[in-house]
């Protein structure tokens, strides 16, 4: 088994009284497509904000290649960043600046490359996600859903990343978008060779763009394995969660929002 | 929860409050001063603030500098006394009036404004999708709005003083009858150096917490835009006692 990019061993995460996680392990390991499957509420996307230092667990340790990343200094950490891409929810876009300049923002962060570079730079990034060169100089208020979320790809993958999060990256769009957002996962993955942590409660799409699921289920990861094992595991929690099927313990638990930038060492 | 548990969990969570601010501060201190200085975000955020503050200081002071010499006018007319309003207005104005209204008002609104901004850019995960990117939101957002409100504040502030002295030279002349030349003369002999560096002084200060409490207020506001709402109505009766209190402080020093 290949050295994990990332590994969570023995994470412990708590929001006040809410215990998000509880002596969690799962390792990410190179050039696949981890997806994280589970409830609203229950904490998958703090399990990507971990990663790259957003959040910071109570317990446990999160590795990034080999190295804690809750201590590391605030080069390295940046280092994860630059390493790291994360694509948000709602696509995040920085509202003030152009689609051009959103895409742009690592490479101005990280690079002295020359503005012409970094322009060229975020046409191709567009291209890639398949807009054209023009929605560069539009503003992300004038863009749709779809659009946006193809800008946040386009903004992740700027900087070449070894690995991209994707926090939902199919919520709130319709069925052909969805569809869209599924092929550019794979196409990312093929063309850039990228490992890929995917948040999502798509089924269709987690079968589709996963090399491995890991299903979140009262605090940990109870099954991590493919698609096709997920589908023929006789689990209860898994066949009620493929299934839509809502247990008792899960009715009477509160699923509690996060304020994810609650303890964030980066903002 | 009794009146005193009450009590005491009111002053905690102030106490907290104000450790938060002054993390914040301690931080931007320690990030913003590096390479690069982010003079082009601190121009653009003193535009923002600052510049596009001009019509509603200068008509602020305007009517500050005419009601207090009206009110001060009417009082000095029973005793035969309107010369001394140059005098006795420049003390009020210069180093206090002008400094304090204008950041209740002006700096208030900055500090909202702030909130507003970065509460939304907090809710839509802006502010982590800039940290998420290896840059610093404080030094990306906070450092260019605490240097833009410290630098803008007192500069409208000295403006101020002028519009005041103007709107105060108008009324003596019109309603009571003294000379522009000798409201000014006398309104300038009046100041003592220690008025010209309390103002500025205080601008400076004023300016700083304008900036520190509106952008600690939006990273702190919580999930959800009604949130966005009750950080910045928060913000606007925290940053007005807060100036208030920063303001009886600096004239226990000065005077």
């Amino acid at each position: 088994m290949p050295e994990p990019i990332i590994d969570f061993r023995g994470v412990t995460k708590r929001f006040g009284e809410h215990v998000v996680y509880e002596r969690m392990s799962l390792s990410v390991l190179p050039g696949e497509t981890l997806t994280i499957i589970g409830g609203s509420g229950g904490g998958k996307s703090v399990c990507l904000k971990m990663m790259i230092g957003l959040l910071v667990p109570d317990e446990g340790q999160v590795l990034f290649h080999g190295t804690s990343v809750p201590d590391m200094p605030e080069e390295g950490l940046r280092q994860v960043r630059r390493k790291v891409a994360y694509v948000f929810q709602g696509g995040a876009l920085f509202d003030s600046m152009t689609v051009g300049e959103n895409i742009g923002y690592a490479l101005r962060e990280h690079t002295d490359w020359s503005m012409a570079r970094i322009e060229q730079r975020a046409s191709e990034c567009l291209t890639m996600v398949g807009l054209h060169e023009g929605v560069a100089e539009q503003m992300p208020a004038s863009l749709s859903g779809g659009m946006k979320k193809r800008v946040a790809l386009a903004r992740s993958i700027a900087i070449e990343p070894e690995v991209i999060l994707y926090d939902e990256p199919t919520t709130g769009l319709d069925p052909k978008n969805i569809k869209r957002i599924g092929d550019m996962i794979l196409k990312l993955q093929r063309e850039l060779d990228v490992t890929s942590v995917v948040v999502t409660h798509d089924m269709p799409t987690a079968r589709k763009v996963s090399n491995r699921i890991a299903m979140l289920y009262q605090r940990a990861f109870p099954f991590v394995g493919t698609a096709d094992e997920m589908w023929h595991s006789a689990a209860p929690e898994v066949r009620d969660f493929i299934h839509g099927r809502i247990r008792r313990a899960e009715q009477s638990a509160p699923a509690h929002p996060v304020d994810a930038a609650e303890d964030s060492r980066g903002a | 929860m009794n009146g005193i548990e009450r009590f005491g969990a009111l002053v905690l969570s102030g106490l907290e409050w104000l450790g938060g601010v002054a993390r914040l501060v301690l931080r931007v201190l320690r990030v913003g001063p590096r390479r690069p200085f982010g003079f082009d975000d601190i121009l653009h955020q003193t535009v923002e603030l600052g510049v596009r503050s001009l019509p509603i200081a200068m008509l602020i002071t305007l009517f500050i500098g005419m009601i207090l010499t009206w009110q001060f006018g009417w009082g000095l007319e029973d005793f035969g006394a309107t010369m001394a309003l140059g005098n006795v207005v420049s003390v009020g104005l210069v180093p206090e009036l002008v400094p304090s209204m204008l950041a209740i008002t002006v700096g208030v609104k900055m500090a909202a404004g702030m909130t507003a901004e970065l509460g939304s850019m907090k809710v839509t995960e802006q502010i982590d999708a800039i940290a998420a990117l290896g840059a610093d939101p404080y030094k990306k957002l906070v450092w260019p709005r605490v240097c833009a409100s410290t630098l803008s504040l007192p500069l409208l502030i000295a403006l101020g003083n002028l519009i005041a002295m103007l709107g105060g030279m108008l009324i003596a002349e019109w309603k009571f009858g003294v000379p522009a030349g000798y409201f000014y003369e006398t309104y300038i002999d009046e100041l003592e150096p220690l008025n010209y560096i309390a103002s500025p002084v205080k601008g400076v200060t004023f300016g700083a917490l304008v900036g520190a409490i509106g952008c600690y207020q939006g990273f702190n506001t919580k999930i959800g835009t009604e949130a966005v709402g009750a950080a910045t109505t928060d913000t606007v009766a925290a940053t007005a006692i807060i100036i208030i209190i920063a303001d009886f402080y600096l004239n226990t020093l000065f005077f």
